[in-house]
């Protein structure tokens, strides 16, 4: 039980308890209708992606801001190097070698230029949104259909047994990054530079490399994100991510990570992507409309974040 | 006297071309539009091309297209400021808000900036609404009360399905322009009892077909989406399509229209996925505000009215001509680009 209560994801875990306990009761036949399950599985894999490589930043004490943009960027490079005839395996690796880039760039900047990560990532999130109007001049094809068939496109935006390949994507690395972040000396540096830069320096960890894994990981999911979304669904714009950062991050937030590093779980990423999701969902089901989410989600923030500070404390006092 | 008459011929050929120019200064005017309509939105090439058709056809105006490269208010009122700072001899400029444009705009009026409103009016009665010398552009509201009449005869005439209920898809909530087609389509509707919801979708796709899934899932009663851009009628389209709601047209399933003769909804039509769509005369929007200002500095003179260029439905009878037309204002090339279906 202590260990339980110890978890810095367990606010999230009751959240996503009571809400699924308040929907079961309120509004079974929607709640339970696969359509739901569907749509709800599909937007947190999207968000759950954004939010685990926001995760690991969030971790280091460090912030990306230009996740939605780098999303952005990356989708519609993959989608145009599709429509030239890029094979699609080849195309996703570009893509994600984009994504990469824009990772080391980010860490470089940080690391190398001694800047705070939130302003060279907000800078990050003006200049991809900029690059994509002046590549695109405001028009993107979506995935050819043709290509939508291909197998590599359908792992990962088809389905098996019903499921989203892009929902089993998320729970299998998600899993492995909780594997990462606890059983693994990276995970273990990632905590300790988290907890305390100067004593983890102290202790050896090679807080450069740390750091440029943690953004280049950043980047490589929000980039994964983007390409999961397009394989799935047709639709592109040059509006694709805009204003996923903050919601990437409310999802940490929520999920029980600490702003201030060092503490944190991907299951607790996960499930506030899901809790944020599903929520939405159920408030334009039952007829409020989707901009009582925005205020919700403010709420939710606060409500789950003072559930983990009273939990701390109170574990804290005990000793 | 001779001499006389060779100093003053030789000054009179050295004064004329300055006495030109300063003539021709009168041409040499700046006008500023400043939009909402930004890279963002597939739109803006009409604007930007008949504004280039406008300084071939007057080289001596210098026009500037400013815009916002997102659908928020706040970052439009920061530019337009931006604009007005820099002194213009005009602005062109929507009036996406009237309370939060009137205090901005009317101070640029009074400081001697003629001003022209397009693509968006304000709605107010003359006298009660912003200074502006004429709107140009399409009457939002008349755009949905149209488009609303054009579905009703079209299910009398047993083409589509009678309305049930209608689902407004608005990827802006502060733009009142979509507002005000969401009254006249609500407007329309009333005649025949079926109601009318307004869903906020934003501007991302994602997220965008998670709040209509959400949305359409308990709603299904549903049988009409109203698309009021066109760059949500293909994600509207794919929902409705995966959803198992039938979207292609027939006398079954739900029924889709949207807005603009854009690409999109022009070859949605085409494919039967679409309705109807609308034309406002975007050309028209980009050209005729900066000949307004033009004449309007040049001889004090402007129309009296309000310039309307749209609403007109566009359906399978008459698509190819405005895909034909489309095709030679935005060239062939930028067609296909546009294309996201």
């Amino acid at each position: 039980m202590r260990k339980l209560l110890k978890r810095p994801d367990l606010g999230i875990i009751i959240g996503c308890l009571f809400i699924f306990a308040l929907f079961t009761l309120y509004d079974p036949a929607q709640w339970f209708n696969w359509g739901t399950v569907s749509n709800i599985g599909e937007y947190t894999a999207i968000l759950g992606l954004l939010a685990i490589g926001q995760s690991f930043v969030v971790l280091i004490r460090e912030i990306d801001l230009s996740v939605g943009s780098v999303y952005g960027i990356v989708g519609i490079a993959f989608v145009g190097l599709e429509n030239n005839n890029v094979s699609d395996v080849l195309a996703f690796v570009l893509a994600m070698l984009l994504a990469l880039l824009v990772g080391l760039v980010n860490a470089a900047l940080v690391i190398r230029g001694k800047l705070s990560s939130m302003i060279v990532t907000l800078g990050g999130l003006f200049f991809y949104r900029g690059l994509i109007y002046i590549i695109t001049h405001g028009a993107v094809t979506g995935v050819p259909q043709a290509v939508r068939q291909n197998w590599f496109a359908q792992l990962l935006g088809g389905h098996s047994l019903r499921i989203q390949n892009g929902f089993l994507l998320l729970l299998i690395l998600g899993f492995l990054c909780a594997v990462t972040l606890h059983e693994t000396r990276f995970g273990n540096h990632l905590l300790a530079l988290g907890g305390d830069p100067a004593s983890a320096e102290s202790r050896g960890v090679p807080l450069g490399k740390v750091r440029t894994i943690a953004f280049a990981l950043c980047s490589l999911f929000a980039g994964l994100s983007a390409i999961v979304t397009l394989t799935n669904d047709p639709e592109t714009s040059v509006s694709l991510g805009t204003g996923m950062e903050l919601e990437a991050i409310a999802a940490v937030v929520v999920g029980g990570t600490l702003l201030t590093g060092g503490r944190g779980t991907m299951l607790g990423t996960i499930l506030g992507s899901f809790f944020l999701t599903a929520v939405r969902s159920e408030i334009i089901a039952l007829g409020a409309p989707p901009s009582w989410y925005v205020s919700f989600v403010g709420i939710a923030l606060l409500t789950l974040v003072t559930i983990n500070t009273l939990l701390l404390k109170r574990l804290r006092i005990s000793g | 006297m001779k001499r006389f008459f060779t100093h003053l011929w030789l000054w009179l050929s050295l004064c004329l071309p300055f006495a030109g120019a300063v003539f021709a200064q009168d041409d040499h005017y700046r006008f500023v539009m400043v939009s909402h309509v930004g890279p963002n939105d597939p739109n803006m090439i009409w604007l930007t091309t008949s504004m280039k058709t406008f300084n071939e056809k007057y080289p001596g105006v210098k026009t500037e297209y400013l815009s916002t490269n997102e659908y928020s208010l706040q970052n439009f009122i920061a530019i337009l400021n931006q604009a007005i700072a820099t002194h213009p001899d005009g602005i062109a400029v929507p009036i996406l808000n009237n309370e939060a444009l009137q205090p901005i705009l009317d101070k640029a009026v009074e400081s001697g900036i003629p001003v022209v409103a397009f693509n968006i009016p304000d709605a107010r009665p003359v006298g009660e609404r912003i200074k502006y010398l004429t709107y140009v552009g399409g009457d939002e509201y008349q755009t949905g009360l149209k488009m609303g009449e054009f579905v009703i005869d079209q299910a009398n005439a047993g083409k589509v399905p009678k309305p049930v209920k209608i689902m407004c898809a608005n990827h802006d909530a502060a733009h009142q322009g979509l507002k005000a087609r969401v009254r006249g389509m609500t407007d329309a509707m009333k005649k025949i009892g079926v109601p009318v919801d307004e869903l906020i979708i934003g501007s991302d796709p994602a997220k965008a077909r998670s709040i209509m899934q959400s949305y359409l899932s308990t709603h299904k009663d549903v049988n009409y989406l109203y698309s009021l851009g066109t760059i949500s009628c293909p994600w509207v389209y794919s929902v409705a399509d995966q959803m198992g709601l039938k979207p292609k047209l027939s006398d079954k399933g739900v029924t889709i229209v949207t807005m603009d003769d854009s690409p999109n909804s022009l070859e949605g039509i085409k494919d039967g996925k679409i309705l109807a769509t609308h034309n406002q005369g975007f050309w028209f929007q980009g050209y005729l505000p900066m000949e307004i200002l033009y004449y309007y500095k040049r001889m004090g003179i402007y129309p009296l009215n309000d310039v309307l260029t749209g609403p007109v439905i566009i359906n399978p009878d008459n698509v190819d001509q405005y895909i034909k037309s489309v095709k030679s204002i935005i060239g062939e090339d930028a067609y296909k680009k546009q294309l996201t279906w």
